[in-house]
C-alpha cells in the first residue's frame, strides 16, 4: 500500500510494481467541497470556485496534474483517487485483536479496511499556519493549499496575492501564482534579505513584485469575512517600528513560510518521530533505505522531512520514493540481492541532498514578529477560538463564562514549575487543538508559543498526539458495512456482570 | 529526605480528590505521578456521573458523589463543566426493556429518584433519537462533567492549599520497617511518609506487589470517540444501543462503548493506548441511536486503560500490613464517584473509618480469589501476534 500519489508516492509505487510487487496507490484528491471548507487537509483559505466542477472533472484534473500516474497504471499499480486513509492500525502490547496491520480507507460515501504487507507513507506535507488579526477571513491560505488550487484543481479564485515567506517555497509559490494568472503584489519576509533562489528572485522583481524584507503582517483587513488588504509593518529585531505601516490591496494572503511533514499516520503506527529544524519540525526517523522505526513501514518525500529545496526539485522526493519502493520490494523477497544492491547504489548516487539548514529559526522569527505586531488577543487556534493569551494563561474555555479568581491566577508559568510544558495538557485545558481541523492550523503555533513563553526548546515539547480518524469522517461514512456479525451480537455492556444489562 | 504526612501515588481523579480532601484537613500532602495530571483514564473517560443502581454496593458512594458534584466547581475554584440534567437509559430491545424495569424497582428500593419514560417523552428529551426506542429510565440526578477540567481542578485546588504535585515522577518501591511504610521510593528520590494512598489505577496490583500484598485487578483498554461540535441537542447523559455518552457543553458528541481488551501494564511506564477499527462500530451505533446526526464528522477517537476487580467493583481499604497503606481503585467507575472517593479515603487516612457505607468495597471479599484468577477467568491479554 502506498499512501499519497504525489511525486514520491507515485515513484515508489512504480518502483515496487516493476519489481513484481502488487501495489495499490491511494490519494485523497480531489478533496470534496465540505472538507475544503474546513481547511482539511490543506489550508485552502476558502478560495476555490463555488460550486466546484463536477467530481469527474475534478478527478480528471487531478490525474492530469501528475503525468506519472499513467505510468504507474501501466506498471500494474492499482490507483485509487478520491480515497483518503483515515486510520492505520497494528497490534501492539495493549492491542492484539487484529489479524494483521491495516489501514482505514474512505471515499465520500463509505469506509473500509485494507490489510497490507508493506506500507509506504508518501503523504506529503501540510501548510504551516500562523495567525494574525484578520487571518480567519476567507483568502488567507497556505502554500500547499494554493498549489493544489492552482495546479491540481485549477479552481483558485484569487486575483491579487501577497506571499509571506521568501524562501524557495515562497518564491515558487509567487512564480506559480503568476503563471496561473494571479497578480503577485508582494513577497514579504521578516528576514533582512530574500532567503531563496536568486534567479527566481530577480525574475519576480523584474515583473514588478515588491519584495518587502524586514516586514511582518500587522493585520488583514476586509469586509463580510473576505480579505481586501493587508497591513504590513517594518520590523527591527522582530519588533514593529511604529509609523512604517503600509497597506497592500489583495484578495489573498498565502502563508509560504514552511511546510510540515504529514506524520499523522506514522504517529498512529508508533513510528519514532524526531524534531529536526532542517526537515520541517517533527519528522519520522528513517534510514537511508527510507525504513522507519516500525517494521514494514517506509516513508518518502515531503512526509519524510520537508525543506525548501524539495520545492525546487521534485526529483528529491521521487528518488526517495524509488528507494522506499525498492526497499519494500526487497523486504518482500520480490527482487534478488544483487539486483537490489545495484539499483540502490544507482539511486543513492543520484540522490540530491539540498537540505536548507535551520528552517525552524525562520518560523520562530516569523512567529515572534506576528505576536509583537498582532498582540496576544489573536486566535492561535481558529477552530476553537482560543487566543494566544488564553493559551499561555491556561484559561478555561470562554463558553464557560467568566473564570474564577483562582483560575485567572493560573498560567503556563505556574504550571511549568511542576513539569515540563506539555502541549497535550495545554490542549486539554484550553481546547487549543481540539477543533474540526484536527490541529492542522494550530499545532506549530501553539508549540512555538509554549516554547517562547516557557523558555523551553521546542524540540523538548512533546508533539501533540495523533489519533484516528486523521480526516474528519462523517458517522455514516465511518459506519462499518463490513462489520462482522460477531461484533454486532457480542457487543458487551460497560464492565458489568452479564446478569446486569445496562452499564 | 523529602517528606510528607501523606504521599498519594497517582494524579488521577481518585488520588487527587483524596489529596485535596487531606490538604483541606490540614495534612501536608505530596502527589506523585509517573505522567501528568489526568494523563491516564481520569482524563480520557466518558465523563458520566450516575447513581449506579446496577451496582447496589456503590449507591452510597454515588449518591454522596452526585451531591458533591453540584457545588464542586465553586468549592475548588475551578470549572468542572458539571451538567446535571439527568441521565437517560433507553432500551431498544425487549430484553433491555425488562432490565430497565427491574433497575427502576431497584432504584426505588434504594430511595433514588428514577422514573420510566415512554418513547414520545424520550423524543422530547433527545430530539431526533431513533424511533426504535421502546422506553427509557430517567435518573434526574445524573449528569456529566468535563473530565480533563475536573481532574485539573482537583490538582489546582490541592496546590492552592499548599499540597505538592510531582508530575513525571514514578514510584519504584517502598521502604518498610516492621508493619509500616516509612518512605516511598521514586525516580526523584525517596519521600518519607506517615501514610501512603495508592491510587495507581491499572498499576494497583503491581504497586501492592511491592509490599507483598496480592490485590486482584486486571487492566483493560477501552475506546471512545468525539464528533465535531454541533448545535445544542441535549444536556442529558445518554445510555443506549450499547453506548454511553453525552453532548459536551462545547457541542461535541462524546460516546464510547464496545469490547474492552485485557492488557498487561508496566509499573513505571505509560501503557500504549491505541484505537482499533472498533471505533467504526461505535460510530455506527451512534448513528443508529441519533440518526439525524449521521452526517456529523468524527474528529477524534482515543482509548484509556482502566482496571477491574473480579466483581467489577471498586476497592477502598487499608491494608493489614503495612498498616499505613490505603488502596483505592475504581474498576472503571471512578470518574463519577470521585468526589466521594476523596472523602472516604481522607476519612480512612485521618480516622481509620468513614461514615459513608463502603462495606462492599473492602479487600476481605477477595480472600478466596486465587493468585491465578486472571488466567482462570481469561482476563489476560491475547497472545501477541504483532
Ligand atoms: C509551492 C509549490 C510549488 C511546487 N512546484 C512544483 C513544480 O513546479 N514541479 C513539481 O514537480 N513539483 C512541484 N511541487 C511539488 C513538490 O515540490 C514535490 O512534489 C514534493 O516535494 C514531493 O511531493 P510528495 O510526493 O512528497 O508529496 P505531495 O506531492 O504533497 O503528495 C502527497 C499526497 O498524499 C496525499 N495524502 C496525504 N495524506 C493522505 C491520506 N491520509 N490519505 C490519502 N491521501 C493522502 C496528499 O493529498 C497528496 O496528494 C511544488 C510544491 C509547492 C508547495
Ligand atoms: C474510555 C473510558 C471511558 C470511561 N467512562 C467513564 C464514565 O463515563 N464515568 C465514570 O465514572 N468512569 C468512566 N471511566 C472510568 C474512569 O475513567 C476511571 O475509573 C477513573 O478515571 C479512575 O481514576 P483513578 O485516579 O483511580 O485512576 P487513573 O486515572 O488510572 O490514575 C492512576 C494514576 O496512577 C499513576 N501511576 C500508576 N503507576 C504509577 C507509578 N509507578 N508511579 C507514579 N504514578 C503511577 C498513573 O500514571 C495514573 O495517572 C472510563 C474510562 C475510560 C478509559
Amino acid at each position: 500500500m502506498v499512501v499519497g500519489a504525489g511525486a514520491a508516492g507515485t515513484a515508489a509505487a512504480i518502483e515496487a510494481a516493476r519489481a513484481g510487487v502488487q501495489v495499490t496507490l491511494v490519494d485523497e484528491n480531489p478533496i470534496g467541497a465540505s472538507m475544503m471548507a474546513l481547511d482539511v487537509p490543506q489550508f485552502f483559505g476558502r478560495r476555490a470556485i463555488d460550486p466546484l466542477p463536477a467530481r469527474d472533472e475534478m478527478l480528471e484534473r487531478v490525474a492530469a496534474a501528475n503525468s506519472a500516474l499513467a505510468e504507474a497504471e501501466e506498471a500494474g499499480v492499482e490507483v485509487q483517487l478520491g480515497t483518503s486513509v483515515w486510520g492505520a492500525f497494528r497490534n501492539s502490547d495493549t492491542s492484539r485483536v487484529l489479524d494483521g496491520p491495516q489501514l482505514g480507507l474512505a471515499d465520500a460515501e463509505r469506509s473500509w479496511m485494507v490489510k497490507y504487507d508493506r506500507l509506504i507513507v508518501a503523504a506529503g506535507a501540510r501548510d504551516l499556519a500562523m495567525s494574525f488579526p484578520g487571518s480567519g477571513m476567507a483568502g488567507v491560505m497556505g502554500a500547499n493549499g494554493a498549489h493544489a488550487l492552482m495546479r491540481r484543481y485549477r479552481t483558485l479564485t484569487s486575483r491579487r496575492m501577497v506571499v509571506l515567506g521568501s524562501g524557495d517555497l515562497g518564491l515558487n509559490t509567487a512564480a506559480m501564482a503568476q503563471d496561473s494568472g494571479v497578480e503577485v503584489a508582494a513577497v514579504v519576509d521578516v528576514s533582512p534579505s530574500v532567503r531563496g533562489d536568486e534567479v527566481l528572485m530577480s525574475r519576480l522583481r523584474a515583473t514588478g513584485v515588491e519584495l518587502c524584507m524586514s516586514h511582518t503582517v500587522k493585520e488583514a483587513v476586509g469586509s463580510a469575512g473576505e480579505i481586501e488588504s493587508v497591513v504590513l509593518v517594518e520590523i527591527d529585531d522582530c519588533q514593529p517600528v511604529a509609523g512604517t505601516e503600509k497597506v497592500i490591496a489583495a484578495d489573498a494572503v498565502c502563508l509560504a513560510i514552511g511546510l510540515v511533514p504529514n506524520v499523522e499516520l506514522l504517529g498512529l503506527l508508533g513510528c519514532d518521530l524526531a524534531f529536526a529544524s532542517e526537515r520541517g519540525g517533527w519528522a519520522p526517523v528513517h534510514d537511508d533505505r527510507m525504513r522507519t522505526s516500525v517494521d514494514a513501514v517506509f516513508v518518502a518525500g515531503d512526509a519524510a522531512g520537508f525543506h525548501d529545496g524539495m520545492v525546487l526539485d521534485a526529483e528529491i522526493a521521487r528518488n526517495q520514493g524509488r528507494l522506499a519502493g525498492l526497499a519494500a520490494a526487497e523486504s518482500l523477497g520480490a527482487i534478488d540481492r544483487d539486483e537490489t544492491l545495484a539499483r540502490r547504489s544507482e539511486l543513492q548516487a543520484a540522490a540530491v541532498d539540498a537540505t536548507s539548514a535551520d528552517g525552524h529559526s525562520a518560523w520562530q522569527r516569523w512567529h515572534r514578529s506576528l505576536v509583537n505586531a498582532g498582540g496576544m488577543n489573536v486566535f492561535a487556534c481558529p477552530c476553537e477560538e482560543v487566543t494566544r493569551a488564553e493559551i499561555i494563561g491556561l484559561q478555561p474555555p470562554r463558553y464557560l463564562g467568566l473564570g474564577s479568581e483562582q483560575a485567572s491566577r493560573r498560567s503556563l508559568r505556574t504550571q511549568a514549575r511542576n513539569n515540563p510544558v506539555n502541549a497535550d495538557q495545554v490542549k486539554r485545558l484550553t481546547r487549543a487543538g481540539m477543533g474540526h481541523c484536527q490541529g492542522r492550523l494550530c499545532r506549530e503555533q501553539v508549540s512555538l508559543l509554549l516554547a517562547e513563553e516557557s523558555g523551553a526548546d521546542i524540540a523538548d515539547i512533546p508533539v501533540m498526539s495523533y489519533r484516528p480518524p486523521v480526516r474528519p469522517l462523517p458517522l455514516r461514512v465511518m459506519w462499518p458495512h463490513d462489520e462482522p456479525e460477531q461484533v454486532r451480537s457480542e457487543w458487551p455492556k460497560w464492565f458489568s456482570p452479564t446478569h446486569r444489562v445496562l452499564g | 529526605m523529602d517528606s510528607a504526612d501523606v504521599v498519594v501515588i497517582g494524579a488521577g481523579v481518585s488520588g487527587l480528590s483524596s489529596a485535596y480532601r487531606l490538604a483541606k484537613a490540614g495534612r501536608d500532602v505530596v502527589v506523585v505521578d509517573k505522567g501528568i495530571v489526568g494523563g491516564e483514564a481520569s482524563g480520557r473517560n466518558g465523563g458520566m456521573v450516575s447513581e449506579r443502581v446496577d451496582e447496589p454496593a456503590l449507591i452510597p458512594l454515588a449518591v454522596e458523589a452526585t451531591r458533591t458534584w453540584e457545588t464542586l466547581a465553586d468549592e475548588l475554584g475551578y470549572p468542572t463543566e458539571f451538567v446535571q440534567q439527568g441521565r437517560l437509559q433507553v432500551a431498544v430491545t425487549e430484553e433491555e426493556m425488562g432490565a430497565l424495569h427491574s433497575e427502576r424497582d431497584n432504584a426505588l428500593r434504594h430511595g433514588l429518584h428514577a422514573e420510566m419514560v415512554d418513547p414520545p417523552e424520550i423524543r422530547d428529551m433527545i430530539p431526533g433519537i431513533t424511533e426504535r426506542t421502546l422506553g427509557g429510565l430517567f435518573f434526574s440526578k445524573g449528569g456529566h462533567a468535563n473530565t480533563q477540567l475536573a481532574v485539573q481542578a482537583f490538582a489546582w485546588a490541592l496546590q492552592d492549599l499548599g499540597g505538592r504535585l510531582y508530575q513525571n515522577t514514578a514510584v519504584t518501591g517502598f521502604q518498610v520497617v516492621g508493619d509500616r511504610v516509612t518512605a516511598v521510593e521514586t525516580t526523584a528520590g525517596p519521600i518519607a511518609a506517615d501514610m501512603v494512598v495508592a491510587a495507581a489505577g491499572p498499576q494497583t496490583g503491581l504497586m501492592a506487589g511491592l509490599v507483598g500484598v496480592h490485590i486482584p485487578v486486571a487492566p483493560a483498554r477501552v475506546e471512545i470517540l468525539a464528533t465535531a461540535p454541533i448545535e445544542p441537542l441535549t444536556s442529558i447523559a445518554l445510555v443506549g444501543n450499547g453506548l454511553y455518552g453525552h453532548q459536551a457543553v462545547r457541542g461535541n458528541l462524546i460516546f464510547g462503548g464496545g469490547a474492552h481488551e485485557w492488557a498487561d501494564v508496566d509499573l513505571t511506564t505509560t501503557p500504549g493506548k491505541p484505537n482499533t477499527p472498533l471505533i467504526r462500530s461505535i460510530a455506527r451505533r451512534l448513528a443508529e441511536l441519533l440518526p439525524e446526526v449521521a452526517d456529523v464528522p468524527v474528529i477524534r477517537s482515543w482509548a484509556g486503560v482502566v482496571e477491574q476487580a473480579p466483581d467489577y467493583m471498586p476497592i477502598i481499604d487499608i491494608l493489614d500490613s503495612p498498616s499505613n497503606y490505603v488502596v483505592v481503585t475504581a474498576s472503571a467507575h471512578g470518574f463519577g464517584i470521585s468526589p466521594a472517593t476523596g472523602k472516604v479515603v481522607s476519612d480512612l487516612v485521618l480516622y481509620g473509618e468513614t461514615n459513608i457505607d463502603i462495606g462492599g468495597l473492602g479487600l476481605g471479599r477477595f480472600a478466596n480469589v486465587s493468585p491465578n484468577w486472571r488466567h482462570q477467568r481469561g482476563w489476560i491479554p491475547a497472545p501477541n501476534r504483532s
